[in-house]
């Protein structure tokens, strides 16, 4: 608990010297004159703005130090909340300067445009095109695809923009110092781009793995299993995610990521992924044939076992249930003896995953299974309709707080489940949720 | 839940950012 805190507290300190740290070292050395106190706070809010959305090249850069304070789903959730506040600061910034100085306004006797003034208005229009798009993706009807590559390519001219603007308005920037930090800074931001998008992808393409299994299971899902192809691959720890690239080449922005379900124990460094058909790409999986080259980006994330604790909760609804796979086999083959609680909502039995594995599982492990059904059939004595508090409290043994909890599935039952354990006094570090969207 | 947090941790930094904005402009026009 006292850990969970102080790494929160030195990742937020951290994240706002990024941000503070080259507004503050424009203080530093001599000074053009200041002007009125609303311009200099407009400058500061434009400077503080582009270092968040410069940041933001960091939060999705896949740093395992980036991400494990708090888990990739809140990552991905501030890198989406912060993007709001960046363009509201970037956006208040000419406003306030506009009012303060409405002379600004008119253009130059010759009728030329400062250069500063166009990357202005092309970083502004990138930062506006960057939120619609990413606010409404699916409503625009935009393909996942086109948009994480517009995604990058206008972050790229919003900040490319920013610093030009900066660089063209030459203030504080002036000084070549200072011109020098922030330049500097903005290639820093897009090194980091280049890590995921190239040094990345280079460093797959030495490690790639082959199928070595393709298998169907209950509810429209497939399992891949996957071996290195020439290497010994890489050590996991149960909960944990790697981005599937399946097919072309690792360069492909469309990375996806799905847990692991396999056994962290499992010999040769091979790794499953199991995938259900949602509509879209993974309507194909099930027709990869066995021997074809994937890549696999991995290990991420902190939704994983290993804390100290009396019990597992594991509290899964549909193919959420594919990290407490590989928690419930790893736990099997270790021969963890303390009790697991696996409570696991689906649509009804005939397609409820891994059924008839969990059921043997519970000769290996001290296990109690809650299946809940959502369309039970009329003979059905176990539970149905959805997880929620009421159905938590008839089965969780308390003390509720010395549990480790597990949480995956759609984001209605992680909201609904995640209240509920808060209304039994669970604390946040003592339950770990993994969202299938990061959205 | 986790969310909420997030978005806490979002609003919180953007109150901090917007502060140490004012602070520069205040510190700039005092000095």
């Amino acid at each position: 608990m006292w850990s969970y805190a102080v790494h929160g507290a030195v990742w937020l300190v951290l994240y706002l010297l990024f941000i503070l740290a080259p507004l503050f070292a424009m203080l530093a050395g001599t000074l053009p004159p200041a002007r009125d106190v609303w311009t200099e706070f407009a400058v500061a809010l434009g400077y503080s703005g582009l270092a968040m959305m410069g940041l933001q090249f960091g939060l999705t850069a896949r740093f395992r130090f980036v991400t494990r304070p708090w888990g990739e789903d809140v990552i991905y959730h501030f890198h989406r909340q912060i993007s709001l506040i960046a363009v509201g600061l970037v956006f208040a910034h000419p406003l306030i300067i506009f009012a303060a100085q409405p002379e600004l306004l008119a253009r130059p006797e010759d009728g030329s445009v400062p250069i500063g003034a166009l990357a202005a208005v092309a970083s502004i229009g990138a930062l506006a095109l960057l939120v619609v798009t990413a606010l409404w993706r699916v409503r625009l009807k935009i393909g996942y695809e086109l948009w994480h590559a517009s995604h990058i390519v206008l972050a790229l001219v919003a900040v490319g923009g920013g610093i030009v603007h900066m660089v063209g308005w030459s203030f504080y920037l002036e000084d070549p110092r200072k011109r020098a930090l922030w330049i500097g800074l903005v290639l820093f931001w897009v090194l980091l781009l280049l890590y995921v998008r190239v040094f990345k992808p280079l460093f797959m393409l030495r490690r790639p793995y082959r199928v070595a299994a393709v298998q169907r299971e209950r509810g429209d899902t497939t399992t891949l299993v996957m071996a290195p192809d020439g290497h010994a691959g890489f050590r996991f720890t149960p909960g944990q995610f790697g981005w599937l690239t399946l097919w072309r080449g690792p360069f492909r922005i469309t990375g996806h990521p799905f847990s692991f379900s396999s056994s962290a124990e499992a010999p040769g460094g091979c790794v499953a992924m199991t995938i259900r058909n949602l509509g879209d790409f993974t309507a194909q999986v099930h027709s990869v044939p066995v021997g074809q080259r994937v890549w696999l980006d991995g290990p991420y994330g902190a939704f994983t076992i290993g804390h100290p604790a009396d019990m597992h909760v594991l509290i899964a609804g549909g193919i959420g249930i594919t990290p407490m796979m590989s928690m419930l086999r790893t736990l099997a083959d270790r021969g963890d003896p303390r009790p697991v609680l696996l409570f696991y909502g689906s649509k009804d039995w005939d397609s409820t995953t891994f059924r008839e594995e969990l059921q043997a599982l519970r000769s290996r492990l001290h296990l109690k299974l809650v299946h809940v059904l959502a369309d039970a059939p009329q003979a059905w004595t176990g539970e149905r309709g959805r997880i929620d508090a009421a159905l938590l409290g008839r089965h969780l043994p308390p003390p509720y707080a010395a549990h480790e909890y597990f949480i995956c599935g759609p984001n209605p039952m992680m909201d609904a489940v995640e209240t509920a354990l808060g209304q039994l006094g669970v604390p946040l570090a003592k339950y770990h949720s993994e969202r299938y969207s990061f959205a | 839940m986790r969310r909420l947090f997030a978005n806490r941790l979002a609003i919180a930094t953007g109150v901090v950012v917007l502060l140490m904005s004012a602070l520069f402009a205040l510190l700039r026009v005092a000095a």
